[in-house]
This record gives structure tokens, C-alpha cells and sequence, in this order.
């Protein structure tokens, strides 16, 4: 062989040289295997921290339909105008060599000027102030960047026609921490700023359109404490690559059903890598890690009574007034409408809010979702709560009961509790049961209730579950307050705050939701359920090998003790109050659907028990013969009324809408026979 | 007296060589086109101003100029030898010149500018020298016991060494000293003045060195700054040391800034040679080059290995290191056969000059020597590299076709 031949040969010169090449050789080639074969891992770590940047994808956000599939929630695509550094990167160099340029011919004159005042040509030393120094020469680069950027700033603002302010600094920090990602000039075109600039700015300077997945509320203002609202927010989730370069937009949800089922709704976050050149500038991107979508989550809300009870509240009393409504299917729990009123627009989260903005929604009382959130004194319609105890402790419902007057207001009855005077809106005469509780008696239920005694009471608010929370939502709602029974058996508990009790005041407070079950409780014929809002959750894609995830319907949480005849007489009160002429809550009956309701006013007074204003309620259910839906209305008011006045006329208009949706359509319920409501409508057959 | 034009027999090239040298040239046109192709702006050009294209119009001129040399006998051309030395020299002188020598950009003063192509003196001097020392050590070895003839050779050596130093261009200079050590050796000159010089080369290489990472100041030798912060930066010098004892944070930072900046080159060499690994990412598949963290400037000349490295992995940098152990090997056998000392002399200085290149420059790519601006023979883009490359083949050649036995 050649090399063998070479080192063996009979001549020491030539075999000196031959050995020497020949150690050279090996030398080489030992370090190139110590490089590329021994030391390879550490040198394509090197090659990757350098060239690559990875980037976090979110996951396209899972929608929110109600019960019918409607879409609640949803995503659109959102332009942004954006400038595409990469594109720019020959604009940027032509113009810092003008710059540059100047700056050189600038130098010499300086220098030139020296030089004659000094008389003599200089030498180094003497030339070193006059130097460009790199940092000089970094700010004139920026300079450049800047003059470009403004340049086709103001040509893209001038041909979609909006004002665009190009803030330097931000620009700047955008260059030098994100060169990889595109800058955005203006978020969330319009339509036509989309057209306009398809028209006019075709020319590939480094302006395009940037695509991004926007959360969108189509109806704006309808269910949004219910959908709840997003926050902005880029972090890794659990069992997620918690380092990336960059981060795209993402968000969680902070409220509602986008934060109660964020999990469900927000999907797995992919990863994509970015090949960046020795300048930081985009090269080429590899999504190695796709994203899952979220998975979509289906309500039992029915938008249409959604939309008709934020209607019938806002109708009569605005869209600013402070109050709630729930609508429940009173065989299964669900929440066929949940309404808190002020209202506000979830997509304004979505774009990115503004302090001003965040401001104006915590002022308006828009932040709290009042219908579980929020706890009221129920005033008289916990007097069926009262009723229950008192028939159920012997109380007979055909005794004639003496209500007296009052002594300062003889037209009105009133009662003594010790040396306290509690009015009566009823006027003095003799009441049975019924008349007691369809004028709200307050002296027939403070005596009945005080009679039964309020461990009864109490007993039967706990199995109601009066005090604790129905578990709609995690962290926006609240239990509200109900005394235990080692409470009122305490020393300092006396009939005076039985009597306030009685009357749905003092140490009770509800949420309008639990009201809704109370009353579906009675309604149902005794049975309390947990009430629902997520019927179920479904993987977007039909085809996913993943089944869809069922909430259970009718979730049964207790069955009251009651009997049932006590039930029958309160529901037969019920319907009288909306009935009978002289009742209460007559303004919320609709002909030909028997609705039964329950009005109630409570006092709401401030620390020194100075009176700040009242809560209406009217609790109700129907019809009456088979009953599906409980109604309950709450408004909050500084002004005088009633339940009846404020509240029934709310639910008549709601009862009107189920009405008339049920002569359009089947009733849409699950696995549940359809109700006759009493009539025979034309083409629906009413039975199994 | 030979005559040129005596009839030559069939059997006269040595065909390996010219195989590996075909090899060679093969590989440095498809890398120069791969390390060049990736900038936009240089694909962009028409094609005759694309580098691979000239580096192809160079291998040609290169095969013709050495064909040329072949058919003339080396004894004629070794008559010309001090012409061409002396006429190099006097290159050397005048690229010093700043009216004549061009910097192409660059800190050294290292070009002649000839309108179509900048010619670089240095690299045609080398051929220069190797002709005229063979000729001049090629006398009976009597001779050369005479410290006078000695002197002689070394001074021919040390001529172009400090011209070439002056430019400056410390590789090309540094290249010239085992050349010239080596033909004095295989010339035979006797192992006292061998010693004696190897010592002094030694005493004075470490002086340099010492002075390079240790000297104050003052006592430094005077050499441009990036020569110094590349030794610095192979010796594995920390800048900070060389800071003032009551330096800013500030300061310091500005200084391992600097550091890393002088350090990219070798940094960014060593990671494409590295995350080639054993089969390379593929021919033109390398990111190191196409992205921009090879300089654009020294990836087709001086770092072509590390381009070639990356795209083709250890398998590749194998296969190169081969071919030119080809051609060395094959110029070793051409010296054993050559007819006379001057042959012989001839084909060993350039078998030691195109070693020294091969060694230092793929050595630089993974950093088992100092950065230095010399080119890899026949792969390294740029005329007058190839130019010489070829010619050196041509004079091996030409020394094997007038062998023992014909």
C-alpha cells in the first residue's frame, strides 16, 4: 500500500517526512472524531440554542352552545396588520448605508476641519475622538429601522384609511427580543380596513395581514355572567414545556363557565420551532408539537328564554337595574335561564380591556353574578318555608286566625312581639291559611311560625339546603346564610328573631338560585336537586375516538320530610296568589297557564339599621297541574314597591315567552315525557 | 542539457495523484457553490460572477498552467528559479506599497490588484522559494557543510518569511518555515546545523509565545490587534484577566463581549464541524452557513472545511483528509523516484507546503491551531490558491514523468 510503502522505505529522509505527514494526518483525524463523532451532542445543542426559537401555539379554545347547540361562545378570526421583520431586512440595510453614508462624509468634513485648525495631518491617537463607535453606529442603525417602519406605517394608515401610532420604544423592544414573531401595527381590522388594504398594499413590503384566533360572544351582552369572561394570560399549563422563547396569545377563563371549565374549554397548548438566522431574523418553522383543540362545552341554558328573561328585566326596569333571574326545570335542575343584571359585553375582555374600560364594569355592578353570587333577605317567600313548618307542627288550615290592627295605622293588621311592633301590609279581620298567605300575613306567620317553633323552621330550611352552596360554580357563589339549629337553640336566639325569621329577614340570606330550587322542591312534589348549567362536554371533532362527557341530569341532593298534603296546600297557595283576585302576585298570570308564585319585599337596611332600599322577589312555579318551570325574579331597589308590583310582571313575561316557544316547538327535553300544559295545541301531540 | 520535447512514454503521469486531485477539485466546486448559493445576494448574481463558476474557470486555468509545467522539464524551469524568486520578492516589496497592495477590506495588505482578479503574491511566492531553495540546496552535499552555504539557505527562506510576516499574513509566513526545514533536511545538511536550528526556531517560537500571552505592554512585539486576540483566544486566554485590577462590572462585561466577538469565528467553525456528526446533514442541508453564523466572508475560502464537515459529517472530513493523504503520499513516492536531488528537493517541499496548509487549516476549523488566513489547498475558494495548488501538482508531476528509468 501507498502510505505503508511510503513509511517502510529504505531512505530515513524521505521516511522522516513520510512519518511526519502520517502523524500530521492522524492528528487531524482524531480531532475531527473527537468533534464530530465524540463531542457531537454538545455541538448540535450549541447549533440549537443558536438557530432555534421555540414558540408556544395555543390551542384553539373549545365553543359554548346551549342546549340546542347555539353557539354562546365561539372564536373568529381576528386580523392584525403586522409587520413581517424578515421582509424588511433589505429596506433596513439601504437605509442605514445612507445613514452610514452621511455619517462617514459627516466624519471627514469633522475631520478635515480639524486638521486644518491644527495645521497638520493627524495621526491616530489624535483620530480617535473622532471615531464612530459601535454604539453609534447601533443607534443609527435603529435610526433606520425607525425611518422605514414610519415610512410604511404612515403609507398603511393612509390606505386603510385609521390613524396609526407607532410607538418607538415598543417597537424597539419588539426588535430586539422578538425579531422572530411579527410586529403588530394595529389589532382586530374591521372588514372594511381588510379591504382596503387588500386593495391598496400588495406590494410585499413587510406588511400583511396576521391571522389570530379571537374570542367572540355573538350576542354581546345575553348570558354573560353565565359564560363568564377571559384573561390574558401565556403560561404553561400543568404537564406542559414550560421554557419557550416566545409565547403567542393565550388566554384562561376568569369567570363563569370559561373559568369553572377552563380545563375543558382551553385544550393542550402546542410547540412550534423556529429557525432563526445569525441575525435573529425568521428562516423557516417546524410545528412539532400540534395543539388539541379545547373541547366544547354544551349548556342546559335555552337561549331563547335566556334572552327573553334579560328582555322582560330590562324592559321594565332597564338595563342598569340591579336584580337576577333564574329560570329551572323543575323535574331535572336544569338552569334554563340565569340572568344578572347590569349586564356587560365579554367580548370587551376579549379584545384586551382598558383600565378606563375595567373601571367602568367594576362601577356598574356588573361584576358579580347576582344570581349566585349575591345574597339577599328573601322576605315573605321564605313564608312558604314558614308555611311548610307550621302545617307540618299541626297548624290547621281551615282555622280562622284574628289578625289585629295596627294601632298606629288601623286600615293594616300588626303584631307585638314583646314590646316590637311588626306591620302587616294585610288589613285586620279573620284568616284561614290561604288568605293568610296569599296577603302575606305577617302577623298569621310570625304567630304560626313561632307557634311550630323555629327549630322546625330551620330543620326544614336544611332540607332545602338553605345556607350552603348548590355548586354551580367553584369561586362565584356564595352559600348565603341560614342559622343552625345549635344557633336558635342558643341563649341570646328569642321569638323576636323567630318572628324576623318568619317574615324572611334578619339572619337569612339567599341566592336567587337557591330560591329556584327551593321552590322546583316544592313544585316537584318534594324533591331538592342539585341544579345543573353543563349538560355536557364534547371533543369539537365528532369523530374523535374520545366519547362526549354527560353531566348528570336530576341530581337528587335531598327529599324533604314534608308531607305531602303540606305540599298540595302550599302549592294551592301559590296558585292563589296569582289567581284569586285579591292576591299578590296577580300581575304575573298569563291566561291559560296556571302559574303559582310567592311575592316577597325585604328591607335592606345599612349598618345603623337605616333603611337603604328593598329586595323584591317573586318566586314561582308552573303550571300549576304539571309543573316544569320555577321562575324566580329578585330586584334590588331604592324605591318603594312590591314584590308584586316590581317582580310578577317580569315573570308574566317570561311565562309568556315559555308559552308561546312551547306552541312553536316540542319541548325539548331530555328523556322526560312531554307535559300537557292544559290545552291542545294545534299539530303537537301532547302525551308519551 | 535535456531537451523538452524528447518523446514521453505512455506510463508518465502518476494517475493516482491526478485521481485524488480530480477528487479535490470535484468537492471544492460543489462546496463553494454550496457554501456561496445559500446568500440570497450571491445567487442572485448571473451565473458567470457566481464564486463556483470562477472557481471552475480557475481549475481549468490552474490544469492548464500545470500541464504547461509538466511538459517542460523541471531542470529547465529550475533555471528560471532565482528569476522567479527574486522577481516574487520584489512582489512582496511592492504589495507593501499602498498605492500597489490592496487590502480587499481587510486589515492586511496582502493583494495586487490586476483589474479582472486581485492577485496575492504570498501564495505564488511559496512556489518561488520551493523552486529556488530546491535548486540552491540541491548542490553536492559537501556544499552544504559550509556554514556559509547554510547561511545562504536561510536567508532565502527568511526573505519572503519577514515579507510575507509584514503584510501581515502569519500563516502564509508560518507555512514557509517547515518547507524550508524539511528540504534542508532531505538535502542533507548536516544534523549539527539541523539541531542547532530546530533549537533556535523552538527558543524563539516559545519567546513569541511567552511574549504573546504574558509581556506587559511595552514589551509587547508590535503585531495587529486581531492577530494577537486570535492567539489569545487559542491559548484560551479570559480577556478578563488582562482587565485592570478596579475595572466596572461594566467594563468587564464590554471585555467578555469582545472576547466572545473575536471567539465566534472559531466558535461558530468548530459548532458546524461538531453538528455535522458522523454522516453530515446533507450537501447544502447546513444551517450554519445558510442561516449566517459562518461569516459569509470566510465560509467558501478559509472555513470551506467546516462547511464541508457539516454537510457531510465525519464521513466526509474522512474522505477529504484521504485524498489529500493521496496526493501527499503519491509526492513522497514521486520524490523517492525522482532522478536527481533536485527533483527530489523539489517534490518534498511541495509535498511539505501543501501538508502544512491542509494541517493548519482544517486544524484552525477544530481549533487545535490558531486562526490564520491560510486556504486548503484546491478547496479553498480564490485564484491564486488554486492557481499554485495546481502548479505545485504540475512540478510533481513534471518530476515524475522525468523519473529514474525513463
Amino acid at each position: 500500500m501507498l502510505v505503508v510503502d511510503e513509511l517502510k522505505k529504505n531512505d530515513p529522509q524521505l521516511r522522516l517526512v513520510a512519518v511526519m505527514v502520517a502523524v500530521g494526518v492522524c492528528i487531524l483525524l482524531a480531532g475531527l472524531w473527537w468533534v464530530q463523532v465524540v463531542s457531537v451532542h454538545e455541538y448540535q445543542q450549541h447549533l440549537e440554542t443558536q438557530a432555534y426559537r421555540s414558540i408556544r401555539l395555543p390551542a384553539v379554545r373549545g365553543k359554548i352552545l346551549d342546549r340546542d347547540g347555539r353557539v354562546l361562545a365561539e372564536n373568529r378570526p381576528s386580523y392584525n396588520l403586522s409587520l413581517f421583520l424578515n421582509d424588511m431586512r433589505a429596506p433596513f440595510d439601504a437605509a442605514y448605508a445612507k445613514l452610514y453614508k452621511a455619517a462617514r462624509l459627516a466624519q471627514k468634513d469633522r475631520i478635515a476641519a480639524e486638521e486644518k485648525r491644527v495645521g497638520h495631518s493627524l495621526h491616530k491617537a489624535e483620530l480617535k475622538p473622532f471615531r464612530l463607535t459601535s454604539d453609534y453606529l447601533d443607534g443609527l442603525r435603529q435610526q433606520a429601522r425607525l425611518s422605514v417602519v414610519n415610512d410604511i406605517v404612515t403609507q398603511a394608515s393612509r390606505n386603510i384609511d385609521v390613524p396609526i401610532v407607532l410607538d418607538p420604544k415598543d417597537f424597539n423592544t419588539h426588535y430586539a427580543q422578538e425579531r422572530a414573531l411579527p410586529y403588530p401595527l394595529l389589532k382586530n381590522l374591521t372588514a372594511t380596513q381588510i379591504a382596503r388594504f387588500a386593495e391598496n398594499m400588495t406590494n410585499g413590503c413587510g406588511v400583511e395581514l396576521d391571522m389570530q384566533s379571537a374570542r367572540n360572544y355573538p350576542n354581546g351582552t345575553v348570558a354573560a355572567h353565565v359564560l363568564g369572561y377571559l384573561q390574558h394570560d401565556d403560561s404553561s399549563g400543568t404537564g406542559e414545556e414550560s421554557f419557550y422563547n416566545y409565547r403567542l396569545p393565550d388566554y384562561k377563563g376568569l369567570s363563569g363557565i370559561e373559568g369553572q371549565f377552563n380545563d375543558d374549554l382551553h385544550g393542550r397548548a402546542g410547540a412550534e420551532s423556529v429557525l432563526v438566522n445569525n441575525l435573529g431574523y425568521r428562516q423557516s418553522a417546524n410545528v412539532w408539537n400540534k395543539s388539541e383543540p379545547g373541547h366544547n362545552v354544551v349548556l342546559t341554558v335555552d337561549q331563547d328564554l335566556q334572552k327573553a328573561a334579560e328582555a322582560a328585566l330590562r324592559n321594565h326596569w332597564g338595563a342598569g337595574v340591579r336584580g337576577s333571574v333564574v329560570v329551572m326545570d323543575v323535574r331535572n335542575g336544569d338552569i334554563l335561564a340565569m340572568v344578572s343584571s347590569p349586564s356587560y359585553d365579554p367580548n370587551q375582555f376579549a379584545q384586551g380591556i382598558n383600565a378606563d374600560k375595567y373601571a367602568a364594569f367594576k362601577n356598574s355592578g356588573a361584576e358579580n353574578n347576582r344570581a349566585t353570587h349575591e345574597n339577599y333577605a328573601p322576605g315573605s317567600i321564605f313564608k312558604t318555608v314558614v308555611a311548610l313548618a307550621a302545617l307540618e307542627a299541626g297548624l290547621d288550615p281551615n282555622r280562622t286566625f284574628r289578625v289585629d290592627p295596627n294601632p298606629r295605622d288601623t286600615a293594616k293588621g300588626g303584631i307585638y312581639i314583646g314590646r316590637r311592633l311588626i306591620r302587616d301590609t294585610a288589613p285586620p279581620g279573620e284568616y284561614k291559611f290561604q288568605r293568610a298567605f296569599i296577603h302575606s300575613s305577617n302577623s298569621y306567620f310570625v304567630t304560626n311560625g313561632i307557634r311550630a317553633g323555629v327549630e322546625n323552621i330551620v330543620r326544614i330550611g336544611q332540607e332545602f339546603h338553605l345556607g350552603e352552596r348548590t355548586g354551580l360554580f367553584a369561586r362565584q357563589e356564595t352559600g348565603g346564610s341560614f342559622p343552625t339549629l345549635d344557633r336558635v337553640r342558643a341563649n341570646d336566639w328569642h321569638d323576636g328573631d323567630t318572628a324576623n325569621m318568619c317574615i324572611g329577614q334578619g339572619e337569612i340570606a339567599v341566592t336567587p338560585v337557591q330560591m329556584a330550587v327551593m321552590i322546583a322542591a316544592i313544585a316537584n312534589g318534594g324533591t331538592v336537586l342539585f341544579p345543573r348549567l353543563v349538560q355536557r362536554i364534547e371533543p369539537v371533532d365528532e369523530d374523535a375516538a374520545e366519547p362526549a362527557k354527560d353531566l348528570p341530569a336530576g341530581l337528587v341532593r335531598d327529599r324533604l320530610t314534608v308531607h305531602p298534603r303540606s305540599l298540595q296546600l302550599v302549592r294551592e297557595a301559590m296558585l292563589a296568589d296569582v289567581e284569586s283576585t285579591e292576591g299578590t302576585g296577580t300581575k304575573a298570570a298569563v291566561p291559560g297557564f296556571r302559574i303559582c308564585g310567592k311575592t316577597g319585599t325585604a328591607q335592606v337596611q345599612d349598618g345603623a339599621n337605616h333603611l337603604t332600599g328593598y329586595n323584591f322577589w317573586f318566586a314561582s312555579f308552573a303550571p300549576y297541574e304539571n309543573p316544569r318551570y320555577s321562575v324566580v325574579v329578585m330586584v334590588q331597589s331604592a324605591g318603594t314597591g312590591s314584590g308584586g308590583t316590581v317582580c310578577a310582571p317580569i315573570a308574566h313575561d317570561i311565562y309568556e315567552a315559555i308559552v308561546q316557544k312551547n306552541q312553536l316547538h316540542l319541548p325539548a327535553v331530555v328523556g322526560e315525557a312531554v307535559y300537557d300544559t292544559g290545552r291542545h295545541l294545534p299539530g303537537v301531540r301532547s302525551g308519551k | 542539457m535535456y531537451t523538452t520535447n524528447y518523446n514521453v512514454p505512455k506510463e508518465t503521469f502518476d494517475k493516482l495523484q491526478i485521481a485524488a486531485l480530480l477528487g479535490l477539485m470535484f468537492i471544492g466546486a460543489a462546496f463553494v457553490y454550496s457554501a456561496t448559493m445559500a446568500n440570497d445576494s450571491a445567487a442572485l448574481q448571473p451565473w458567470y460572477n457566481q464564486a463556483w463558476v470562477r472557481q471552475i474557470v480557475w481549475y481549468v486555468l490552474g490544469l492548464g498552467l500545470a500541464t504547461f509545467v509538466c511538459v517542460v522539464d523541471y531542470h529547465t524551469l529550475s533555471r528560471w528559479a532565482d528569476v522567479a524568486y527574486w522577481l516574487m520578492i520584489l512582489c512582496l516589496i511592492a504589495v507593501l506599497i499602498p498605492f500597489i497592495g490592496t487590502t480587499h477590506g481587510w486589515g492586511a495588505r496582502r493583494w495586487i490588484d490586476l483589474g479582472a482578479f486581485q492577485f496575492q503574491p504570498s501564495e505564488f511566492a511559496k512556489l518561488a522559494y520551493i523552486l529556488a531553495g530546491a535548486s540552491f540546496l540541491s548542490r553536492p552535499v559537501e556544499e552544504l557543510k559550509q556554514p556559509v552555504i547554510f547561511w545562504k539557505g536561510i536567508g532565502m527562506m527568511m526573505l519572503p518569511f519577514v515579507l510575507i510576516l509584514k503584510e501581515p499574513d502569519l500563516g502564509s509566513a508560518l507555512v514557509l518555515l517547515p518547507t524550508g526545514l524539511v528540504m534542508m533536511v532531505v538535502a542533507g545538511t548536516p544534523r549539527r546545523y539541523l539541531l542547532r536550528l530546530m533549537a533556535c526556531v523552538g527558543l524563539l517560537g516559545a519567546l513569541f509565545v511567552a511574549d504573546v500571552l504574558f509581556a506587559p505592554a511595552h514589551w509587547q512585539i508590535p503585531m495587529e490587534n486581531y492577530q494577537r486576540n486570535r492567539l489569545l483566544i487559542y491559548f484560551g486566554r479570559d480577556y478578563k484577566d488582562s482587565a485592570p485590577p478596579n475595572a466596572t462590572p461594566a467594563e468587564l462585561q464590554r471585555l467578555r463581549q469582545r472576547q466572545l466577538d473575536d471567539a465566534y469565528n472559531v466558535r461558530q467553525a468548530l459548532i458546524s464541524v461538531g453538528s455535522g456528526g458522523l454522516f453530515g446533514k446533507g450537501w447544502r442541508q447546513g444551517t450554519q452557513n445558510a442561516l449566517g453564523y459562518l461569516p459569509r466572508a470566510v465560509a467558501h475560502n478559509d472555513f470551506i472545511f467546516s462547511v464541508i464537515a457539516e454537510e457531510e459529517g465525519f464521513v466526509g472530513s474522512v474522505m477529504v483528509l484521504t485524498l489529500y493523504a493521496v496526493v501527499l503520499f503519491t509526492g513522497l513516492r514521486i520524490a523517492g523516484q525522482a532522478r536527481d536531488r533536485l527533483g527530489r528537493l523539489m517534490a518534498v517541499g511541495v509535498v511539505t507546503l501543501i501538508f502544512s496548509h491542509v494541517f493548519v487549516n482544517i486544524g484552525m476549523n477544530i481549533r487545535i491551531m490558531p486562526v490564520t488566513g491560510v486556504p486548503l489547498p484546491l478547496l479553498s475558494y480564490g485564484g491564486s490558491s488554486v492557481l499554485c495548488s495546481l502548479i505545485a501538482v504540475g512540478l510533481m508531476q513534471n518530476i515524475h514523468i522525468h523519473r529514474k528509468g525513463y
